[in-house]
């Protein structure tokens, strides 16, 4: 090969350290081993550039890549999903590298690189996310630039400084052209995320899986209210309804064993004012979305089930915007169909005797439904039940009565797993409810930050007169969770984030560093409401306040004018080189003899300005 | 919006210069017709709008598929940051446009020469590059077929170029349209030019001892007497401006006569007559290889030698200047632009 046609020395630096950002944000998304193939090329081109090792031979190389193609399919069971390609698409990548001698090499690793980018905002469209990408484009470009400097060049910066001038001027242009693309719908279905990775609530519930999720900080979902926000302890974010208990475990209705009359939620008058605010929420690979109730939203593809819960068809697989009214004061006392009661009160046969005693016993006491609610929850007030994250594993049957005379330490999801049996033994319809509840007040821009550690379990209970009512069992064990959130009320046991140490949420109440973290926090609402809202409505809405219409003409006319806005600068500055055209200190030296010359009578044919041959 | 886009977009790939055939070639004859109506030969030439031309490269069009493939993606997706990132550098590739173009214009180019060469050698041909004016010019390549170099031209400076090209039989050598192009700073556009610097090279005859010539030794007219020289000395004369110093009789300087100048004898010297005549056989090429391997030896032993061909005959001489004429001669004898230059 000719020098001429080798990658740049400089190119090859720029080049591995690139790979080596692009890789970084993946990491926990891939198994280990992806990353040493990587991490291994990597060496080895460093090696080969270093030490003049040999290139790997193809009779290695082929089987290496092969080999990688059946580990992949090996360590995530598919190679359908967005994870599984990234993963190929990384080892693509790696095995590239070690083979990269030629400069039109280097050009395939950038595209390469550049489609790692997309990937991780497929992941994620939060503001590091592009901070981390702006920095990553800026290194792909300079290895570009770096890859078309006259080989042997001495190392410099200067490539880095030229690339992000380019960057930048083409900043504009993008803008437009963001502002401008029609978003049309997805063209084909394409892989989507795999479960692992995404924590949030499920479908059913488990005792232990709530407490489970509490030890995370990850966010579960931001809201901005237009108005007040209601107070922390009305704050019952409800998502899923579950009124199927099934093998020790409490689960949603499927779609598929509702009846279709019962699918569509009765109209209900609507009464008082709404809160209106605005949900983003984070994948949750789920299709209910959380809101207060009682709550509609006026988002295009966003619908209400009959239990007055509120979904979309497609699973939430990366953010998603939506706006809500709630009604806290619209009216629930619609009857129950036949169905309904049936299905709420169902509870297996023989199971909990102990408890099935106890409520008959309360009952007797308490005749009266709103009663019997509250002597049950005063018996819970009254003995000695703990609130912890850290409750003894209950196993085998009949769980509620372990619960309620032996362990008595529990969760949320216990306490709430244990009344909604207890109400419906005592023949009432009950049911548990799983979401968020409380979430942190960001005074700054008016929204609250739920985390999945406000992970909570409540039930509702149907009661005659009132219809669906919230009754809340862990509130009457410790009040403390509802009014001031987890951490508060697990403040004495310390095992509050236990698990992560240095997690910025431990600090909460320092005031600078709150300050510093709630101020990031606006910023970040800001950015992903505009990323995440960005669709079609949004383009056109914008575009009727600027233009006042959305008419090919004026379309055209913002096209050219910002682009001709944008290139005359530039094109100008291209070509700024011509006004200056001066003669170099030869042409002035033969410029001077030749006036000399003909001084003394001998005229010279030599000519006196640029562009032109100066032959005497 | 003319000026916009005076960079033009102009694809001559399908156009090249080793096919053959009817359509083809004229296609060819019309497109070099038309290029050298656009891009005249001139011995030094400025890179003007007019003169470059600009398109993607092919790491462009692997580029610009990997963009395709980015914003299919992000119409997939709906993901909002991967349209951004995708008409980021689709924009950044638009004004990587004016960067590349403005990379190659003003810069002024210059054919310098060639000194000759035997038929069958490389020529050095030089060039030098001037940089129009506050813009440096990075990684100019200049190419041949079979030669290429790449350089930078810092802003306001000039840089001299050497470039190699094998030349062909004897006589003016023309290496043809010069190649220069650019691809920074992006690699993903390639902005060129085919400039003719009015380049060519003369290219001397093949020296190849022949046969002994027929008229060896013969017309050896009167030795040439005394001329100055180094040997013995032989009387004096009057210092003339321009005698050398060391010819100088210093010593009768001494003794208050007035500057003289030592005359010394030379040897007797062989004169010979390189004659197309004093062979039989042969073509005219063996005669010419013949008569330039003669020509070298005798300028090698410092005889005078003179030259005869038909129609063209070079008084007896000595030293560099005889020698570069009688090879002139023979390079371009029966050539029809013998004298041009």
């Amino acid at each position: 090969m000719r020098f001429a046609d080798q990658i740049p020395r400089n190119a090859l630096y720029w080049l591995l350290f690139c790979q080596f950002t692009l890789v970084l944000p993946h990491l926990a998304r891939i198994p280990p081993w992806v990353i040493l193939v990587y991490v291994g090329a990597a060496a080895w081109r460093l090696r080969m550039l270093k030490a003049g090792e040999k290139m790997l031979p193809v009779v290695v190389r082929l089987p290496l890549a092969i080999g990688a193609g059946v580990g992949v399919y090996w360590s995530f069971g598919s190679l359908l999903g967005l994870e599984p390609m990234v993963a190929l698409l990384l080892i693509a990548a790696g095995l590239k590298l070690v083979e990269t001698v030629a400069a039109k090499d280097g050009y395939v690793l950038i595209a390469l690189g550049f489609f790692i980018c997309v990937t991780q905002f497929l992941f994620s469209q939060e503001l590091p996310t592009l901070l981390y990408t702006l920095v990553n484009t800026l290194l792909l470009i300079t290895t570009l630039n770096a890859l078309n400097e006259i080989p042997g060049k001495r190392a410099s910066w200067a490539p880095l400084g030229y690339s992000a001038k380019l960057l930048l001027q083409a900043v504009p242009l993008m803008l437009v052209l963001f502002l401008l693309f029609p978003r049309i719908g997805p063209l084909w279905n394409v892989p989507s995320k795999s479960q692992a990775g995404v924590t949030g609530m499920s479908d059913s519930m488990r005792p232990g899986e709530v407490s489970e999720l509490s030890r995370s900080s990850e966010l579960a979902f931001r809201a901005q209210f237009e108005d007040v926000i209601p107070p922390k302890p009305e704050l019952y974010w409800r998502g899923v309804v579950m009124s199927i208990l099934e093998d020790g475990a409490w689960r949603s209705l499927r779609w598929r064993e509702v009846p279709p009359d019962q699918r569509l939620p009765e109209p209900r008058p609507l009464t008082g004012q709404p809160i209106e605010y605005r949900v983003i929420l984070e994948a949750t690979l789920q299709n209910w979305l959380f809101a207060l109730p009682y709550a509609e939203s006026s988002t295009p593809g966003v619908a209400n089930a009959a239990d007055a819960r509120l979904f979309t068809p497609r699973a939430i697989e990366g953010q998603f915007g939506y706006q809500v009214s709630t009604w806290p004061e619209a009216q629930r006392n619609q009857a129950l169909s036949p169905w309904r009661r049936r299905t709420e009160l169902a509870l297996p046969t023989g199971e909990n005797p102990k408890a099935a005693a106890l409520v008959r016993s309360l009952q007797t006491e308490n005749p009266e439904p709103a009663a019997l609610v509250s002597a049950t929850l005063s018996y819970f007030r009254n003995n000695p039940f703990f609130y912890t994250l850290r409750p003894p594993a209950i196993e085998g049957r009949d769980f509620v009565d372990q619960f309620l005379f032996e362990s008595r330490r529990g969760f949320c999801e216990h306490y709430a797993y244990s009344f909604a049996v207890m109400m419906r033994q005592a023949g009432l319809p009950a049911r548990v409810i799983g979401g968020y509840q409380g979430g942190e007040v960001n005074p700054l821009n008016n929204t609250v930050i739920v985390r999945q550690f406000d992970a909570h379990a409540w039930t509702e209970v149907y009661l005659p007169d009132r219809g669906w009512t919230r009754v809340d069992p862990t509130a009457a064990v410790a009040p403390d969770r509802i009014e001031w959130g987890i951490e508060e009320a697990l403040r004495e046991e310390g095992s509050f984030l236990a698990d992560s140490p240095l997690s910025m949420l431990r600090f909460r109440g320092v005031g600078l560093l709150d300050w510093v973290r709630l101020r990031y926090e606006a910023v970040a609402w800001r950015w992903q409401s505009f990323i995440i809202g960005f669709d079609n409505q949004f383009q056109i809405d914008l575009l009727q306040r600027w233009l006042g219409g959305t008419e090919v003409a004026k379309l055209l006319a913002l096209i050219i004018g910002s682009w001709a806005l944008v290139l005359l600068p530039i094109t100008w500055w291209s070509y700024r080189g011509r006004q200056s055209v001066a003669l170099n200190s030869e042409e002035r030296s033969l410029n001077a003899l030749c006036k000399r010359l003909e001084r003394r009578g001998f005229p010279v044919a030599a000519v006196k300005h640029r562009g032109s041959s100066a032959v005497v | 919006m003319g000026t916009l886009w005076s960079p033009c977009f102009v694809i001559v790939s399908t156009l090249s210069p080793t096919e053959s055939g009817g359509v083809r070639s004229r296609v060819r004859d019309r497109y070099q017709r038309w290029l050298s109506k656009r891009l005249p030969a001139e011995s030094s030439v400025v890179l003007k709008n007019r003169r470059l031309f600009i398109f993607v490269s092919k790491a462009g069009a692997l580029f610009l598929a990997a963009l395709l493939l980015m914003l299919l993606t992000a119409i997939n997706y709906q993901n909002n940051l991967a349209y951004g990132l995708t008409f980021w550098l689709g924009t950044m590739l638009m004004v990587g446009i004016h960067h590349t173009h403005g990379n190659l214009l003003n810069l002024k180019l210059t054919g310098v020469g060639a000194p000759a060469v035997f038929a069958g050698q490389q020529a050095e041909f030089q060039l030098r590059l001037d940089a129009g004016g506050k813009r440096a010019h990075q990684s100019v390549r200049l190419s041949w077929p079979g030669s290429e170099c790449c350089i930078d031209v810092p802003a306001r400076d000039t840089v001299n170029v050497k470039l190699y090209h094998r030349v062909g039989e004897r006589g003016w050598f023309y290496p043809g349209r010069l190649r220069v192009e650019t691809c920074y700073p992006l690699g993903l556009l390639r902005c060129w030019s085919f400039v003719d610097l009015q380049l060519r090279a003369l290219v001397y005859p093949t020296p190849i001892p022949g046969p002994p010539p027929r008229s060896q030794g013969l017309g050896g007219d009167e030795g040439g007497g005394s001329s100055a020289g180094d040997d013995d000395l032989s009387g004096f004369r009057d210092y003339r401006p321009g005698d050398s110093p060391r010819t100088i009789d210093w010593r009768g300087y001494a003794r208050e006569q007035p500057l003289q100048t030592r005359l010394f004898a030379q040897p007797q010297q062989q004169h010979h007559w390189l004659d197309w005549k004093d062979y039989d056989s042969g073509t005219e090429a063996q005669r010419l290889s013949w008569l330039c391997h003669r020509a070298l030896i005798l300028d090698a032993s410092g005889d005078e030698y003179g030259l005869r061909l038909s129609g063209l005959e070079l008084p007896l001489g000595r030293g560099d200047r005889h020698r570069e004429q009688v090879l002139r001669a023979l390079a371009l004898f029966g050539l029809a632009d013998t004298e041009a230059s």
